[in-house]
C-alpha cells in the first residue's frame, strides 16, 4: 500500500459522485478543446493558405462586418502602380451554399494571378482561358462535393463544369472551389468587384518596407485595411470574436467544474470527519490529511482532463467532419493544446481542492473522531 | 513484536494535578480537579459510569483535548508545551476505540499500516511490521479481508494490532469490547493483558464494567468529574 493507494480508496469510495465529478470537469475542458481547437485549426488553414500562397499583404474591407466587402477592381491595379509594390492579384471570395454542400469557400481569382500558382493539378485541367465557365476543386471540395472533373456544377443558378482536382497545399485551399474572377464575378452578381488584393512585395524588401507600404494603402484607401499576411488571422474581427467566445466559453465551463470539485470535496471532507478524526489519533499530521485531500481533488482534476482531451478530440471529428464545416476549417488538437488543457483540469481540480483541505485542516481530533 | 525496555529511572509516564475540563464556557464540568500519577509499565483502569469523564480524561492524555484547568504532564513535560501533538500521538500513543474506528475501504493489513504512513516507515518495513502483529494478534490469515467481513472480536483485534504498530509508550483503551459479546470480550481482555505483560506498555483502559476494570492491579474510579478512590480494585470497589 502507498500514498496513491489511500488517494485511490478515497476516490472510489463514492464511484457515482467520483465519476460524475469526472466527468463534469470533462465536459468543462472538453469545451475547452473543442473550441479553441476549432479557433486553432482557423489560424492554422488561414496560415497555412497565406503560406502556400505567398502573399505579402492582403488588401480588404472588413469595415465592422465578418466578411470583407466588395471593391472596384480598378483598385488592384491602382496599387499594383504604388512604389514598393512587385505584384498584386485580386480575388473575389464568399461563402456559399453549393449543391450539398451548405458551406463552401468559392473563389473567383485574377486570370494568371499569383494566387493560381501555388495549386498543382491532380486531376483533369485547369479552365483554358478566363471566359471558360470552368471550375478547378480542391481535393478536400471534390470529396465533399462527390465530383471529379467532367462533372457540371451549379453555382448561383450558373452552370459550371469541373475541369480539374488541385491540391492547394493547405487545408483551405483544398477545401475551395476555385474560377477565373470574371466568371465569378457574373455567377455572383459583382461585376467590376473584389473583395481581396493580394499584394507581394520584391524579395528581400526589410519587415519596415511592408509596414510603410501598409501605411501608404490606407492612407489612399481610407475604407480599406491592408494587413500584413502574418497578422491577417490575430486582426481578424471575425476570429477575435470566435477566440473570445471560445474562451469565454471555456472559463465558464472551468468555473462550473471548479465548483463541481469543490462541492464533491467539500462532502468528502464532510462525510470523512470521522475518519480524519482516526487518522489524527493514529498520529497522522494535519498537512499529510491536506495533502491527502489536495492529492484526491488534483487526481479527479487530471482525470476530468484526460475524459476531457478525449472528449474534445470526440467533438473536434464530429465537427470536423459535418457538412457544414468540411472544406472551411481543419480543427486541430495539437500537443500543446492537450497539454494545456491537461494543465488546466490539474489546476482545477487543486483550486478546487484548496478550500476543503483548509475545513478539513481546522477540524479538532477529539471533535472529529466523534463525528464532527 | 519489539516492546520497550522496562527502565526503573524513568519518570512518571503521565502526572495530573488538579486536572480541569469544562465544556461550554465552563457550565458543563467534566473533570473538576483531579490528582493521579501513571508510572511506566502500569496497567490502570478508569473506572466510572457514563458520563464521568473517563474518556474525556483518555483524550487530554492522547492530546486529542486539552485541559482548561490544572496541570498534566508526560514524562515530566507538560503536555500543554508539546509542539507537534501528531508527533507525539503516532511515536509514544496507540488509540483503542470501543467502535473499532477501522477504515472500511482498507484491508485489515492496510489498517494496521496506516500509523506507520507519518512515520516515513519504507514500505516492506510497514508491510513486516503489520505481518508481525496480525500473527500476534492471531489475524494473520485475514490480512487482506476489509474490515466488514470480519467478526466484532476480529475488529477489535486488528484495531490492537493496528496501536501498537509504533511500539508505543501507552495504550489507551475506551471500553474496548463495548461493543463485544462475552467470549469475544474475554479474548480481547487476555490478548490486551499478555500484550501490556509481554511488551511492558502502560495500558489505560477506561471501562464501566467491575468486572473489567479488576484485571488492572490499579483502578482508579472516577465519577462526576472527581476520583472516588485509586488503588487496587479491591480498594477501589466501594
Amino acid at each position: 500500500m502507498t500514498f496513491g493507494t489511500i488517494v485511490f480508496r478515497g476516490l472510489v469510495r463514492r464511484p457515482v459522485r467520483t465519476g460524475l465529478t469526472v466527468l463534469g470537469i470533462a465536459l468543462g475542458i472538453g469545451a475547452v478543446v473543442a473550441l479553441v481547437g476549432l479557433a486553432a485549426g482557423y489560424e492554422k488553414g488561414i496560415g497555412g493558405q497565406i503560406d502556400a500562397i505567398g502573399v505579402d499583404i492582403i488588401v480588404s474591407n472588413m469595415e465592422g462586418g465578418l466578411m470583407p466587402k466588395a471593391f472596384d477592381d480598378t483598385v488592384p491595379g491602382e496599387i499594383a502602380a504604388m512604389p514598393g509594390v512587385a505584384e498584386v492579384t485580386s480575388v473575389l471570395m464568399q461563402i456559399l451554399s453549393v449543391e450539398d454542400a451548405p458551406m463552401l469557400m468559392v473563389y473567383g481569382r485574377e486570370w494568371g494571378g499569383f494566387t493560381w500558382h501555388n495549386l498543382s493539378l491532380v486531376d483533369g485541367r485547369f479552365p483554358l482561358d478566363e471566359s471558360e465557365p470552368a471550375v478547378v476543386l480542391g481535393t478536400l471540395a471534390a470529396g465533399i462535393l462527390r465530383k471529379k472533373p467532367g462533372d457540371p456544377i451549379q453555382i448561383e443558378g450558373m452552370d459550371f463544369t469541373v475541369t480539374g482536382i488541385v491540391d492547394g497545399k493547405s487545408a483551405i485551399e483544398n477545401g475551395s472551389v476555385i474560377m477565373s474572377l470574371p466568371r465569378f464575378q457574373e455567377a455572383t452578381g459583382y461585376e467590376g468587384k473584389v473583395n481581396f488584393v493580394d499584394v507581394r512585395v520584391p524579395a528581400g524588401s526589410p519587415p519596415e518596407a511592408v509596414g510603410v507600404l501598409c501605411e501608404a494603402i490606407e492612407a489612399r484607401y481610407p475604407k480599406l485595411r491592408a494587413v500584413r499576411a502574418a497578422e491577417v488571422v490575430g486582426t481578424s474581427q471575425g476570429f477575435r470574436l470566435a477566440k473570445a467566445m471560445s474562451w469565454s466559453t471555456s472559463l465558464l465551463a472551468i468555473a462550473v467544474g471548479i465548483f463541481g470539485v469543490m462541492n464533491t470535496m467539500l462532502m468528502a471532507v464532510f462525510e470523512r470527519t470521522h475518519e480524519i478524526g482516526i487518522l489524527l489519533a493514529l498520529g497522522w499530521r494535519k498537512r499529510r490529511i491536506v495533502g491527502l485531500i489536495l492529492c484526491e481533488s488534483a487526481v479527479l482534476g487530471l482525470l476530468g482532463g484526460i475524459v476531457g482531451i478525449g472528449l474534445g478530440a470526440g467533438a473536434l471529428a464530429i465537427i470536423g467532419a459535418t457538412p457544414s464545416v468540411r472544406g472551411l476549417l481543419v480543427p486541430d488538437l495539437s500537443l500543446p493544446l492537450a497539454a494545456g488543457a491537461l494543465a488546466m483540469a490539474l489546476a482545477v481540480g487543486i483550486l478546487s481542492g484548496l478550500y476543503p483541505a483548509w475545513r478539513s485542516s481546522r477540524l479538532s481530533p477529539g471533535t472529529a473522531l466523534q463525528g464532527g | 513484536m519489539g516492546g520497550r525496555p522496562l527502565n526503573p529511572g524513568e519518570p512518571p509516564v503521565f502526572e495530573a494535578a488538579d486536572l480541569v475540563k469544562e465544556y461550554d464556557d465552563g457550565r458543563v464540568p467534566a473533570l473538576r480537579g483531579i490528582s493521579f500519577t501513571i508510572r511506566p509499565s502500569e496497567f490502570v483502569s478508569l473506572l466510572g459510569p457514563s458520563g464521568c469523564g473517563k474518556t474525556t480524561l483518555l483524550n487530554m492524555l492522547g492530546l486529542l483535548d486539552a485541559p482548561t484547568g490544572g496541570s498534566l504532564r508526560f514524562r515530566g513535560t507538560e503536555m500543554a508545551e508539546i509542539r507537534d501533538p501528531s508527533d507525539y500521538r503516532a511515536r509514544e500513543i496507540g488509540f483503542i476505540f470501543q467502535a473499532f474506528h477501522l477504515l472500511p475501504t482498507f484491508t485489515v493489513e492496510e489498517n494496521v499500516q496506516i500509523p506507520m504512513f507519518g512515520q516515513g516507515v519504507p514500505r516492506a518495513a510497514r508491510k513486516a511490521r503489520a505481518g508481525e502483529l496480525l500473527e500476534a494478534v492471531g489475524l494473520a490469515h485475514r490480512r487482506n479481508h476489509l474490515p466488514v467481513k470480519l467478526s466484532g472480536g476480529e475488529r477489535q483485534r486488528a484495531a490492537i494490532a493496528r496501536s501498537l504498530v509504533n511500539r508505543p509508550r501507552v495504550l489507551l483503551a475506551d471500553e474496548p469490547t463495548g461493543n463485544l459479546d462475552s467470549r469475544n470480550s474475554n479474548q480481547v481482555l487476555e490478548l490486551l493483558v499478555r500484550l501490556q505483560s509481554d511488551l511492558h506498555t502502560t495500558l489505560i483502559l477506561v471501562t464501566h464494567d467491575p468486572d473489567i476494570a479488576r484485571l488492572a492491579p490499579r483502578a482508579i474510579r472516577i465519577k462526576d468529574g472527581l476520583i472516588l478512590s485509586d488503588g487496587p480494585y479491591g480498594e477501589a470497589a466501594p
